[in-house]
């Protein structure tokens, strides 16, 4: 784990809410695993003061590719850089996704859901894995390559909710694993079809974060566990992102 | 450098507590894993995560949101407990660590108060210990023990009894006359103080009216506090003689250096190692550097305000 300021290697706008950035990495770019993340910002901006936690999207070479969606202001910040601007890293930061025994794993995302997925589909071919994914979101703009493309407005791909997709999916193929990233409903939604088919599920979950490291316990999910009162909270940044579905208290 | 490379300069005193230079961390906003961004043996001090005698699973999510130059908390003294701080995290920090550890605790009553600090008591390797007075008093209907003279008297009294260690009472900024709470800790028995806590803090999300926090109110730190911070030591350090450790909103050496004119003897950085995980070594080269260069000590400006 590292704070560095680097230089950005290239940005790339996919549509208005969506661009891609490109960062130097080095050597230690061998070592990022799919569903990692970085926090960054723009150092020459003193507000927002705090880095804005970011999915590893892709790696390539020594080159790390971060996926982002313009939301609030320091992703808008982030969204006006370009090739030699200068970025504040932290990272690599959060554990990473389970790659287990089994032949057939099936990726649900939801908008920006999608980037950190797309890294681990990378990995999970490369040991050999079957893979299907399944991909929703509110607009055209949110919809990125999947082997199934859902939008609420219909405007790509099959209208509904990717959950529909995935509920349509599971009845008639049974998968080892079952990945996904997105808003917290979907991801409940997905939680039940995964018990209901009785499929392990591991989701990557978003939470608003300020240390990234474990320290200041803000980015809190409630978890189930064995003491008296039956739950407690975890941290989003270093015990997680991912979690085994099971875990977490659905709400 | 090493831990002993630091000029003579930088050394403070708080209480009975002797420090290599005046920098430590807030309770709650740091931790060992900083150690990955510097050797953590170069603070003046290291303050715990606030301990309770019972283990506390924290508030519900979501428990942060950034405002302009600030950071709203509501985290719920999430802790593991006094049994379990002793037993894991207690022997890990000894071991790591060989500046002064400064344990933060806290309590629902006067009664909860006093057996956490009977456990701590019994522990080797603590040097002080920081009594965090800004929580909810359960015997007084939820109203912080910090804003009441009064019960801040007694509680620093009967701690007092049962310690000989540095005792540093933490005060809330939220009350009317922080002086006279300071008093009452003073007349208590206590050894030093520690100020600000966080500012009572909201947010709300314009469009749909819902709280940005899931309990509401909060607590606020950041930049934005810090010339309240500074006020309230100034207004302090007038009252009392007690030495003073201050925090609130310090990023930099410059912003140190404020607080020791306004008389704080020892200072922390709190939110802002979020911003830059070795804010603290920053502060302590850049405090360092000022010093040699202008030919001063610490002890001759702490104080030294003038209008």
């Amino acid at each position: 784990m590292y704070n560095k300021i680097l230089q950005i290697k290239s940005i790339e706008h996919l549509n208005d809410a969506y661009f891609v950035i490109g960062i130097e990495l080095g050597e230690s770019a061998l070592e990022i695993l799919p569903g990692q993340f970085f926090e960054m910002k723009r150092p020459e901006f003193a507000h927002p003061m705090l880095r804005k936690p970011i999915s590893v999207y892709d790696v390539q070479g020594s080159t790390v590719f971060f996926m982002v969606k313009k939301l609030g202001k320091g992703t808008q910040q982030l969204s006006h850089l370009k090739a030699g601007d200068e970025l504040d890293v932290l990272g690599p930061l959060g554990n990473c996704f389970p790659v287990k025994d089994g032949s057939m794993a099936i990726l649900v995302s939801g908008g920006i859901g999608y980037p950190p997925l797309f890294y681990l589909k990378k990995q999970l071919e490369t040991a050999g894995k079957t893979v299907y994914w399944l991909h929703g979101g509110r607009c055209n703009d949110d919809v990125f390559p999947a082997d199934e493309t859902w939008t609420d407005d219909g405007s790509c791909g099959k209208r509904g909710f990717v959950s529909d997709g995935l509920s349509a999916y599971l009845e008639n193929v049974t998968p080892d694993v079952i990945y996904a990233c997105g808003p917290q409903q979907m991801l409940k939604a997905v939680h039940q079809l995964a018990e209901k088919h009785q499929v392990p599920l591991y989701v990557s979950l978003e939470e608003y974060m300020a240390c990234g490291i474990g320290v200041c316990h803000g980015c809190a999910v409630k978890v189930k566990t064995d003491c008296e009162i039956g739950v407690t909270y975890k941290t989003v940044c270093k015990d997680g992102p991912v979690f085994d579905s099971r875990e977490i208290v659905w709400e | 450098m090493g831990v002993n490379d630091l000029s003579p300069r930088l050394q403070t005193r708080l209480g009975k507590l002797e420090m290599q230079n005046p920098v430590t961390v807030a309770s709650g906003t740091f931790g060992l894993e900083y150690d990955d961004f510097f050797d953590l043996n170069r603070l003046g001090a290291y303050v715990t995560k606030t301990i309770t005698l019972h283990p506390k699973i924290g508030n519900p999510a979501p428990r942060l949101y950034e405002t302009e130059a600030g950071l709203l908390n509501s985290i719920g003294l999430q802790n593991p407990g006094v049994d379990e701080f002793l037993k894991s995290q207690l022997p890990e920090l000894r071991e790591k660590l060989s500046i002064p550890i400064i344990v933060s605790f806290s309590g629902g009553t006067i009664e909860e108060f006093i057996t956490t600090l009977k456990l701590l008591e019994q522990a080797q390797g603590i040097d002080a210990y920081e009594v965090n007075i800004s929580c909810p008093n359960v015997e007084k209907e939820g109203i912080a023990f910090g804003v009441d003279a009064l019960v801040v008297y007694e509680l620093v009294r009967r701690l007092r009894a049962l310690t000989a260690k540095e005792l540093i009472i933490k005060l809330t900024p939220n009350v009317t006359d922080i002086a006279g709470v300071a008093v009452a800790a003073e007349d208590g028995g206590a050894d030093s103080l520690a100020l600000i806590n966080t500012v009572q803090g909201m947010a709300i999300d314009p469009l749909t009216g819902k709280s940005r926090i899931k309990m509401g109110m909060c607590g606020y730190s950041g930049p934005a506090i810090k010339p309240i911070a500074l006020a309230n030591v100034f207004k302090v350090a007038k009252r009392v003689k007690l030495p003073i450790l201050a925090m609130g909103g310090i990023c930099t050496w410059q912003d140190a250096m404020e607080f020791f004119y306004a008389g704080a003897g020892a200072i922390a950085v709190g939110t802002y190692t979020f911003v830059n995980p070795k804010a603290c070594m920053d502060v302590i080269n850049g405090l360092d550097k000022h010093f040699i260069d202008n030919d001063m000590t610490l002890k001759e400006i702490i104080g030294k305000v003038y209008l």
